[in-house]
């Protein structure tokens, strides 16, 4: 669907992406993840074709991306950073712009203020909208002509939690219309809970993946189990186990089950077998802010 | 032509919701009409001098030489006529130029501050068809206004001046320069305008840039014409059509391949 192949782009002295390569498939969600200046909207911008990169390509669907492809252009939906609405103009008004511009027709117009349920407010000026609706009109018109590729620059910012929710049933939605969409943001949560892969920029890419597996890879998986005693009087029995890496604090002990350690069942039965009284056994999730935290850690070094 | 289309028509309801704008262009077409009526008109009634009696206008005879409809006109008629005629082209260079140039100068440093360029960018609108819809949706303002100013004009000169002038402000001269070289120049200025819009990154550069290379020309023109210098026939203005319609061209060329969609993205703030 597109393909992003060594993607490099220089402005003057400064490297702003570098060497970025990754293939998006339908039906993906994909998130750009890295702090202010990491090159994410940059990338947008390329993938876009609203600049051109130093060196490198992107593809969609086999065919270049260039400043000049009008056409390809036409089958991405991009939602910029600001909503860039028309303040004078009426919500109706500002898709109806777009809807000419994209060759679609008016019934795509209704079908977007259907779907974002902003049809009541059709008829008035961007200018007295709110944050929230203006981005949710913004939303609209990016999908407006139907693009099979969507490129989101901070869908959710400013918007309260309960359209941010809608927001990402939304990316949900357009996933399950196996549409390839692709994110840039800061919202740690978010990426969570919708992206299927992740790519950690600071210019260069530092990590590309999905959420479990950049977890698995920088954090090994764990258990935590509770029990009634102190959790250091089980610490030598889990040890028997063959388990290497056991904490304990409390009346918790929290034990690597990676690779060739025992996995979390001999554990169990070895405390119960001790006499232990099990609270619960929960497989310790580490957050994808944590992830992050540690992989732009590990990029400084 | 559909995305041109579209582009002028939200320009223009744009421009619906802001009158305002064009309040300087009024006031600079109404000071153009009133400035010849205190010449030819105004002063020779407060003193009581005709102009026909003034050695001054000897200059308004070469009217009678060049006007076909001049010979039915008495001498002070003649010499008003005269007067309004060359000032025409005042009023067509400022109303058309000052009635454009605020909104072509604001057209795309506009929709970059409004940060409504970028996702225009992003549609399949090409840069021919973003330049030629800017340029369209501030010309045809100031050429409206150009047209009803002429129109209050000549009603003017028909109420207030000597019987008969207003005819002379209806000859194939005048027509032309109002309806061919106004819109003409008024191009040439904006598409200048337009594409330092493009280059520049605070409106009223533009707007000086564009405004200064047409009204100095207009200027000198005004003055080469009441010292007798140029006498502004049918063949002159045919020729500066010409000139203006190539300029015009060349212009076009330049703003396409000027026009860089990447710097205004990204080095613009």
């Amino acid at each position: 669907m597109l393909t992003a192949s060594h993607l490099t782009r220089r402005f003057d002295d400064r490297v702003a992406v570098e060497d970025l390569s990754f293939a998006l498939a339908p039906g993906e969600i994909f998130a750009l993840l890295g702090p202010n200046g990491a090159g994410k909207t940059t990338t947008l911008r390329m993938m876009a074709g609203l600049i051109t990169p130093s060196s490198g390509t992107v593809h969609i669907d086999g065919d270049l991306m260039q400043a000049t492809s009008s056409r390809l252009r036409g089958r991405i939906g991009f939602l910029t950073e600001a909503p860039g609405l028309w303040d004078r103009l009426t919500v109706y008004d500002n898709l109806l712009v777009y809807a000419r511009l994209q060759g679609v027709g008016a019934d795509a117009i209704q079908r977007v203020l259907d779907l974002f349920g902003i049809g009541n407010r059709a008829g008035d000026q961007a200018a007295q909208l709110s944050k929230g609706l203006k981005q949710r009109v913004a939303l609209a018109r990016t999908l407006l002509h139907d693009p099979s590729i969507v490129l989101l620059d901070e869908p959710t910012a400013g918007l309260d939690p309960e359209s941010a929710h809608e927001t990402r049933a939304l990316i949900v939605r357009l996933k399950n219309e196996r549409r390839t969409v692709v994110i840039s943001t800061h919202n740690l949560d978010e990426v969570e809970r919708i992206a299927d892969r992740v790519a950690v920029l600071r210019s260069r890419l530092i990590a590309l993946d999905t959420p479990d597996a950049l977890r698995s890879r920088l954090f090994g998986r764990r258990v935590s189990i509770t029990v009634t005693e102190p959790a250091a009087n089980y610490d030598a029995i889990v040890r028997a186990t063959g388990a290497t890496d056991v904490k304990t604090e409390n009346h918790t002990l929290s034990v690597a089950v990676d690779g060739e350690t025992p996995v979390a069942p001999a554990i169990v039965k070895a405390l119960v077998d001790a006499g232990a009284r099990i609270v619960s056994v929960i497989p310790e999730e580490r957050t994808l802010e944590e992830v992050y935290l540690r992989l732009l850690k590990e990029d400084r070094r | 032509m559909r995305r041109v289309a579209a582009l002028v028509a939200k320009d223009f309801a744009e421009l619906r919701q802001s009158p305002g704008i064009f309040i300087p262009s009024l006031l600079t077409g109404l000071a153009a009409i009133f400035y010849p009526f205190v010449i030819a008109v105004i002063i020779p009634a407060v003193t009581g001098e005709r102009l026909s009696d003034s050695s001054d206008f000897d200059i308004a005879k070469l009217f009678y030489q060049t006007e076909p409809s001049a010979p039915t006109l008495n001498p002070e008629a003649a010499i008003q006529a005269f007067i309004f005629q060359q000032t025409l082209a005042l009023l067509v260079g400022l109303t058309t130029v000052t009635g454009g140039m605020s909104v072509a100068a604001h057209s795309i440093i506009g929709e970059k501050q409004a940060r409504t360029l970028e996702p225009l960018l992003a549609t399949p609108l090409k840069t021919r068809e973003l330049l030629a819809a800017k340029v369209i949706s501030a010309a045809i303002p100031g050429v409206l206004l150009t047209t009803a100013c002429f129109v209050l004009y000549v009603v003017l000169i028909g109420l207030i001046a000597e019987p008969g002038v207003w005819r002379a402000l209806l000859t194939p001269r005048s027509l032309g320069l109002v309806f061919l070289i106004g819109p003409l120049a008024s191009l040439f200025g904006l598409q200048l305008a337009v594409c330092a819009s493009s280059r520049v990154n605070d409106p009223r550069s533009a707007q000086q840039l564009g405004a200064l290379v047409l009204i100095i020309p207009v200027g000198i023109l005004q003055v080469a014409q009441f010292v007798g210098g140029v006498v502004l026939d049918t063949h002159i203005l045919l020729a500066i059509g010409a000139v203006l319609t190539v300029c015009n061209l060349l212009v076009l060329r330049a703003a396409i391949s000027l026009f860089d969609r990447e710097s205004i993205l990204i080095k613009w703030k």
